[in-house]
């Protein structure tokens, strides 16, 4: 018989204190590149782009996490950094790490720098249901924004070039052409499917026969009561069709009557496509600056709609993709508490930042952010950042609790070296040079409404020496511009993020306008009554058709269907009639 | 060569010292290193519990290497296991979220679709793979094992120089 074996194994515990070693010396080791390394993956996921750490170290007996040389590359810009970091120094919850839950009761934050130049692509390839996707979301809510082009007429203004089939007006009206042959061919076809003359004669028939008939031809009055029905069911039908028909006709004469209003979008579409120069300030405006003013509102709604993300309101289990590795990621579930440490939890950060100026030191500035947090419900208030200094006003707040969603951003810079902006449609850029700037963004669920303004009183023009001369309107407009040496921008954006709306004012749209006007004004009037005959004849040569196919049609629609009405109405009449006669008004079984 | 270290690991699990019992124990837990994702925190706890308890570690190493394929290939299906029990089961939210805040629970990864889907799969089979294992190694060793032995081939390699010179090297092989 052979002895039970014991249950443990004693002797497996030195190794398996070995290994327990040999694991803590590599954590020891390797924890901070751990950290690090799954830092830069995490924040590279949030910011959709590239996030880099030069150096870090965790103290975990002291809870002190230090970061050296943070880079987070903008996720918009090749080369670009968003924000650049010389130090981050936290103050760490211990206990919480037990529940992998992150919280910095304070972090100072050194030598941020905003917009820096990178040597290397840091924008990520997009990944679906990735932050990157919400890129891609944020730029399609770009393409809503309605961005003229500069139009300058790029010789002698001609508005030969209409081409009929750019023009909507006259595609409706044929596609309304055919939607009427098409709605009479079936309403015929219905009409002669209802056999209206066969039931009219077998009823006359029927009528002839009861006019010598008594009450004891019961099957003769059987045969009478069911050729009243199929009078009575043909008429149904009849009304049906007619319905069918008076339906058909009201969406017929809607579609015609929407053609007026086409007409007037394809005098606006025609005046496009001949490119007459426009003396709309507020549509030279938007050809100058909606570019540069949607490409800002852009990257702040793909902010705000990345912080949405991360910081959903409510308690509900949350899911989001799993770790990289080698198996199947899954997805990471987190169940907040109300009274627990939220996932990630920044109490309050000192932010020490510097801006650039047009000479001299960049200046150095300090804002306070509080009640940073991927669980507002959890923390139970809104995160709060704010930064007050001379000349500067910023503010931001990211309010997700009880469901609420408004987020806002705004900040006022005076005095700061202000970017250059090119000018789409001429060979121009323009430095603002030193000046001043706003910037205001509020999304309150999905209503939107944002504003960028730049001053700058010493503006400086450069052509792109790559360019040609350009035709006589072009230089026209440059040396307009030119002349210009102040710059007063308003742009603004508001309605919702489905239908948004931008407005542009500038000082050098009216100078723009005015100048045109003056020197093209009655020529480009001229062309444009031209354009106008022209874009009504190529629209008449359809819609005068259309009208004349209108009119026929509901005239034809009346004896259409009334005449074989008035038929079945007199034999049914007649049927009837010869039945009281036979039966005295009894009703029989 | 991945191919022979396995018949190696098969033939040392199978013909080890160990009962049935100890090589099915063994190899029932190194099914949950095979079939979970290797980093997670109760995988280092199975990893103990296989050097303390007197398991077969062939045997251990055995259901690690054999159930690791298994594993990548159920990957799916762990994962539709995960979402069920973490995404689709209103019941077990209170549990979830009492776990999900309390220390070192979280640290399992527990809240992860395929870690939770793949362990919950591989401890519903615990059982089950332990008894046919067992059973398994039991019907080898009474019958294949015992034939293999009495084979002409088996006593002409055991009697070989070359094999005595092999256990020299692995006498437990």
């Amino acid at each position: 018989m052979t002895a039970k074996p014991a249950l443990f194994r004693w002797r497996a515990v030195g190794p398996l204190l070995l290994v327990l070693g040999v694991v803590v010396a590599l954590w020891v080791l390797f924890a901070d590149r751990i950290l690090r390394e799954s830092l830069e993956e995490a924040g590279s996921a949030i910011v959709g782009a590239r996030v880099e750490i030069r150096y870090l170290d965790l103290d975990l007996a002291e809870g002190r996490l230090t970061v050296r040389g943070l880079t987070v590359a903008s996720p918009h810009e090749a080369l670009e950094n968003v924000l650049e970091a010389d130090e981050l120094a936290a103050e760490i919850g211990v206990l919480p790490l037990l529940e992998k839950k992150i919280v910095i009761d304070r972090l100072a934050a050194n030598g941020l720098r905003f917009g820096t130049a990178r040597s290397t692509d840091g924008r990520l390839p997009p990944r679906p249901g990735d932050t990157t996707s919400l890129l891609g979301e944020a730029q399609q809510w770009g393409r809503r924004l309605e961005i003229p082009a500069l139009e300058l007429a790029a010789g002698v203004l001609g508005v030969g070039g209409v081409d009929p089939s750019q023009l909507a007006t006259v595609r409706d009206a044929q596609a309304l052409r055919a939607r009427a042959d098409s709605s009479r061919r079936a309403w015929e076809t219905t009409l002669a499917g209802l056999a209206v003359p066969a039931t009219v004669d077998s009823a006359s028939a029927m009528v002839r026969r009861l006019q010598g008939a008594r009450l004891t031809d019961v099957q003769l009055l059987a045969q009478a009561r069911r050729t009243v029905d199929q009078v009575k069911r043909t008429t149904d039908r009849l009304a049906a069709l007619e319905r069918d028909v008076k339906s058909g006709l009201r969406a017929l004469e809607s579609g015609a009557a929407g053609l007026d209003a086409a007409r007037q979008r394809d005098f606006a579409r025609a005046r496009e496509l001949v490119r007459l120069p426009s003396f709309d300030p507020l549509r030279i405006g938007a050809a100058l600056f909606a570019p540069a003013a949607a490409r800002r509102f852009e990257q702040a709604l793909y902010y705000a709609a990345v912080a949405r993300r991360y910081m959903p309101p409510g308690l509900k289990p949350r899911a989001q993709p799993g770790p990289r590795r080698v198996r199947r990621s899954g997805l990471d579930v987190r169940f907040p508490r109300e009274r627990g440490y939220p996932g990630f939890f920044l109490r309050t950060a000192e932010l020490s930042f510097t801006l650039a100026r047009d000479s001299g030191p960049p200046a150095a500035y300090a804002g306070r952010l509080t009640g940073l947090t991927s669980d507002p419900d959890v923390y139970g208030q809104p995160t709060v950042f704010a930064a007050t200094a001379p000349a500067v006003r910023a503010g931001a707040l990211l309010d997700h609790v009880g469901n609420r969603l408004r987020d806002s951003i705004g900040a006022a810079l005076a005095d700061v070296r202000l970017p250059a902006l090119r000018l789409p449609g001429l060979p121009l850029a323009l430095d603002p040079g030193q000046g001043g700037v706003s910037f205001g963004f509020a999304l309150a669920r999905d209503s939107i409404r944002a504003q960028w303004g730049v001053h700058s009183e010493a503006i400086r023009w450069t052509r792109d020496s790559a360019a040609g001369p350009g035709s006589d309107v072009e230089r026209l407009a440059e040396r307009v511009l030119t002349g210009v040496k102040r710059l007063d921008l308003a742009t603004e954006v508001s309605g919702t993020i489905a239908r948004p709306r931008l407005t542009v004012t500038s000082n050098l749209d009216r100078a723009l306008a005015d100048g045109l006007r003056a020197a093209l004004g009655d020529e480009v009037a001229a062309a444009e009554r031209k354009l106008r005959s022209e874009v009504d004849r190529l629209v008449d040569e359809q819609t005068a058709p259309l009208r004349a196919q209108m009119a026929s049609l509901t005239s034809a629609a009346g004896p259409l269907l009334s005449q074989p009405q008035a038929q079945l109405a007199r034999v049914q009449q007649d049927l009837e009639q010869q039945l009281r006669r036979i039966t005295g008004g009894i009703r029989l079984p | 060569m991945l191919v022979i270290k396995l018949i190696q690991s098969i033939v040392k699990a199978l013909h080890s010292e160990g009962t049935p019992a100890q090589v099915a124990a063994g190899l029932a837990l190194g099914s949950i290193l095979g079939l979970t994702p290797l980093l997670s925190l109760h995988n280092a706890v199975v990893f103990a519990l296989i050097l303390l308890l007197n398991v077969s570690f062939p045997g251990a190493m055995l259901g690690w290497a054999l159930l690791l394929p298994l594993g990548f290939a159920l990957d799916p299906v762990f994962d539709a296991v995960g979402r069920r029990l973490l995404l689709d089961s209103p019941a077990l939210v209170p549990l979830w979220t009492a776990l999900d805040n309390m220390p070192v629970a979280p640290l399992t990864n527990f809240n992860n679709t395929v870690v939770l889907g793949s362990l919950a799969c591989t401890l519903a089979f615990f059982l089950p793979l332990f008894f046919g294992s067992r059973w398994g190694v039991a019907r080898y060793r009474t019958t294949v094992a015992e034939r293999l032995r009495r084979s002409a081939l088996y006593k002409a390699v055991t009697a070989s120089k070359l094999y005595n010179l092999y256990r020299l090297v692995h006498p437990e092989g």
